[in-house]
């Protein structure tokens, strides 16, 4: 139980997202945890397994490739990623919930899961039907418009522009019912009374190949996907949806500059393990999922993604109350939005 | 000039490095293999060696998946050809007249025009690319949006409903059938369950990689096991004989129209070189005279299909290099590799790293022409596996479609769904309906579907918004028009 006082020690880092203000990161936050930890008789001998519910190229591939990767860096143990993607991540889900537990299967997920359990009780909670061993990645969402466009150039003339358009004006996002893009949109539009088509794209080249091609206004989308359309001067962020606009976007307005008054929603990936699995090994994932996220590597692969911006780093316990939270307000929002809350 | 004099610094880059010419020659051995195991595609190499590419220096990384990419996509056509196993989904509309080729003792001429139309695809796709990325993409992104890829699937469905099917009625219920079990699962844009049963499973929908083995592997070797049991089966007839450089030429309209709807699928992102095959073949049909040849062994599908799909590899490189929009799964892996290397693909990867660019245009250009001569040494040898009797065959192909239709998400379903689409395959085929049709519907059907539904909601659920899109307007007007010819010919003609 060594480690539950380290856990303990470095406290609940930072639970409120009003941490995305202009805050550096210099210390990994589990810097207070040992070094070095043998797992439990014996424990793992033989690789582990990570399933992954999206497909190998996607944002949760690639966090699950860096993840799996800093783990086997940090304790010398291999871990195969078996992606079953589909559903919306159900699948991949059913999948887990299906596999022994015995720790040698983990699981890596989105905030999809928080959402899908929020409007179906009946799916597993992932704060309480699963342990979360480390929640690695928190980020934001903008909304970006071409560079060169010239109809609109900032958040107040693009608000403008889209009322004057009656309905007709276009966005891309991922709108499937009930998702944080159609949920934080419904934000937006109620509060600045402005009409806008939302066009859903599941993937993200089709996304953004609407948007630099034309075939859409605006774009809904975090900007660790979009880095290199940044980075080229193609795409510009007129809104962050967060209260304070981090210092790498200190000049694109945030919800308090543009006058929103609303509680954003986050899109977070972690990795989970069963909750019937034996503590101890629990404990042991906890200790190197955690550890491996202070890993170069995979701090290097966060701050590629712009997931450095705001704290991306929850233990268990910051983990659990993140979804809580994040269930918590779904279901506020859906009972808003009139849809069936089972 | 300065094309020419940087894909000659590219070639001099790639040749004169002994590791960049491992890389090179494992890439194309390993796309041919991986392409050829159905269900274990070049995608299953490309994730394997994807974290292993941090460790090579950039050129070599993304080198070797471009490499993969070209002979990935053909390495599926000798198992589509020889057994009716597609190695790829991109290489199932090749079974369609390749397998008949191969029961009629065509074996060889069919793979030598696969290697041939193959190489020559991605040959012209590759030159393409070198001479005129940057303004194709735009292009490309600025004219295709939902509408018009809407459109383009369905034209292609309206060319497509006579392949393989007796009569006219039977080929559009045969691609009906497909649109039906395309909509199993979560709706595409507004994630609404659909005939999902309360299976979770059946969330994800009807994959198309288990469905393509059970409708081509599986009923093929049902139907021969029933010939043998009834003493009818016959065993293929072995040639190596490759096609005739005159058989070639004839088709050389073929070829060039292939190249033109392979490379125009390959750039639009998120398309590819599926829709490529399908498309070549379709419009194959549509330009023949006699459209009952198809699907009982024209050498001019085979040719259609294989130009086709690999003169896309070069055509998706296009919207990845311009502008970093990947336009399939092995191309969304090409980004990170690049990003392994703290670089990301689009308009400055031309600035800030154009030797790069070039060693990798110059690599897919060599690996085209490979596939002809590893190709050929690969053909001569794997088409003596067609001397192997029957009753040890067949159980190698089951075994081989089963961990094929296993391996794609590691679900059970998929392997029930194979066996279930082996048994609808053989009672289907014997009433005259067209597999090929069904296939055609599922795939197509899931791309249309979505870009319907997202072009409807661009034009603000107005159909006359189509109108306003000329490329859309001439699509579908001439998907309408083919589907009344087909009517009328199927009324007058008396086709039904």
């Amino acid at each position: 139980m060594k480690l539950k006082k380290y856990l303990a020690s470095i406290g609940t880092v930072a639970v409120s997202m009003a941490l995305s203000s202009n805050i550096a990161f210099a210390a990994c936050a589990t810097d207070g945890l040992p070094a070095s930890m043998d797992g439990p008789d014996g424990y793992p001998e033989r690789a582990l397994t990570m399933i992954v519910p999206y497909g190998p190229a996607g944002g949760s591939g690639q966090v699950a490739q860096a993840m799996a990767q800093a783990v086997s860096d940090h304790t010398g143990i291999s871990i195969n990623r078996d992606h079953k993607p589909g559903g919306s991540g159900t699948v991949g889900m059913t999948a887990f919930m299906a596999t022994p537990a015995d720790g040698y299967t983990v699981l890596e997920h989105i905030d999809d899961a928080s959402s899908a359990h929020a409007l179906d009780s009946s799916r597993p909670n992932p704060a309480t039907d699963l342990i979360p061993l480390v929640t690695s990645q928190i980020t934001f969402s903008q909304i970006y418009i071409r560079a060169k466009e010239d109809r609109f150039t900032d958040w107040p003339s693009f608000v403008e522009w889209v009322k004057a358009q009656g309905g007709k004006a276009t966005i891309a996002n991922v709108s499937k019912e009930g998702s944080m893009e159609r949920v934080m949109m419904k934000f937006i539009t109620d509060a600045t009374g402005m009409e806008i088509q939302q066009i859903s794209f599941d993937k993200g080249a089709p996304r953004y190949g609407a948007l630099a091609g034309g075939q859409v206004d605006a774009l809904f989308e975090q900007p660790g996907d979009v880095r290199k359309f940044l980075d080229a001067g193609t795409f510009k962020p007129i809104l962050t949806m967060l209260k304070e606009a981090p210092a790498a976007f200190a000049d694109v307005p945030s919800l308090t500059d543009a006058g929103l008054d609303f509680d954003p929603l986050f899109r977070f990936r972690g990795f989970y393990v069963h909750k019937d699995a034996p503590a101890d090994r629990v404990e042991w994932l906890q200790w190197a999922f955690q550890k491996a996220y202070c890993e170069d590597s995979y701090q290097k692969y966060n701050e590629s993604k712009f997931m450095t911006l705001i704290e991306s780093f929850r233990d268990t316990a910051g983990s659990q109350e993140l979804i809580t939270n994040t269930i918590s307000q779904y279901r506020d929002v859906y009972k808003q939005m009139g849809l069936e809350v089972k | 000039m300065e094309t020419f004099n940087n894909f000659l610094g590219g070639a001099v880059t790639l040749f004169s490095d002994p590791l960049g010419i491992v890389i090179f020659f494992g890439g194309v051995i390993g796309g041919m293999l991986f392409g050829a195991i159905p269900g274990v595609s070049m995608l299953t190499l490309a994730a394997i060696l994807l974290p292993f590419t941090a460790h090579l220096s950039p050129e070599h990384g993304i080198m070797l998946f471009s490499v993969i990419y070209c002979t990935g996509v053909y390495g599926g056509a000798i198992t589509a050809i020889l057994f009716n196993i597609p190695g790829s989904p991109e290489n199932a509309p090749t079974a369609f007249d390749g397998y008949p080729m191969t029961k009629n003792g065509q074996a060889g001429k069919a793979v030598g025009a696969a290697v041939m139309c193959s190489a020559i695809g991605g040959t012209v796709s590759a030159v393409i690319m070198m001479i005129a990325t940057a303004p194709i993409a735009n292009w490309a992104i600025s004219a295709f949006g939902p509408p018009e890829i809407f459109a383009l699937v369905f034209f292609g469905l309206a060319v497509a409903s006579s392949v393989g099917a007796k009569t006219f009625w039977k080929g559009w219920l045969s691609i009906l059938i497909g649109l039906l079990i395309a909509v199993i699962g979560l709706d595409p844009v507004g994630g609404i369950p659909r005939w999902d049963f309360n299976m979770p499973y059946l969330l994800a929908g009807i994959h198309f990689i288990p469905t393509i083995l059970g409708f081509f592997a599986v009923t093929e070797i049902f139907v021969q096991a029933e010939n043998r049991a009834k003493g009818s089966y016959q065993a293929p007839k072995l040639s190596v004989d490759f096609p005739s450089f005159a058989e070639l030429i004839a088709h050389k309209f073929a070829v060039l129209r292939s190249i033109v709807i392979g490379f125009f699928c390959g750039i639009l992102p998120g398309i590819g070189a599926t829709l490529a095959s399908f498309m070549g073949y379709n419009e194959a049909v549509r330009w023949s005279k006699d459209k009952s040849e198809f699907g009982k062994g024209k050498l001019e599908g085979v040719i259609s299909s294989e130009t086709a799909n690999n003169a896309a590899t070069g055509a998706a490189m296009i919207p990845l290099l311009a502008l970093g929009l990947p336009g399939g799964a092995l191309t969304a892996m090409m980004v990170g590799v690049f990003q392994m290397h703290d670089m990301e693909p689009g308009p400055l990867v031309f600035l800030n790293s154009a030797d790069l660019v070039w060693v990798v245009f110059a690599a897919m250009f060599f690996a085209n022409i490979s596939i002809l001569f590893v190709g050929y040494l690969e053909t001569k040898t794997i088409i003596n596996l067609l001397r192997i009797p029957f009753q040890f065959l067949a159980p190698m192909i089951l075994c081989l479609a089963t961990v094929g239709a296993y391996a794609v998400r590691g679900l059970t379903i998929d392997v029930i769904v194979m066996f279930v689409a082996g048994a609808i395959g053989f009672f289907l085929r014997r009433s005259g309906y067209s597999v090929a049709g069904i296939v055609l519907g599922l795939i197509l059907g899931r791309i249309g579907e979505q870009t319907f539904a997202q072009a409807m909601q661009m034009l603000h659920f107005e159909w006359s918004g189509f109108a306003g899109r000329p490329i859309a307007a001439a699509l579908l007007v001439a998907g309408f028009l083919t589907l009344l010819g087909s009517i009328y010919g199927a009324f007058f003609k008396k086709q039904v």
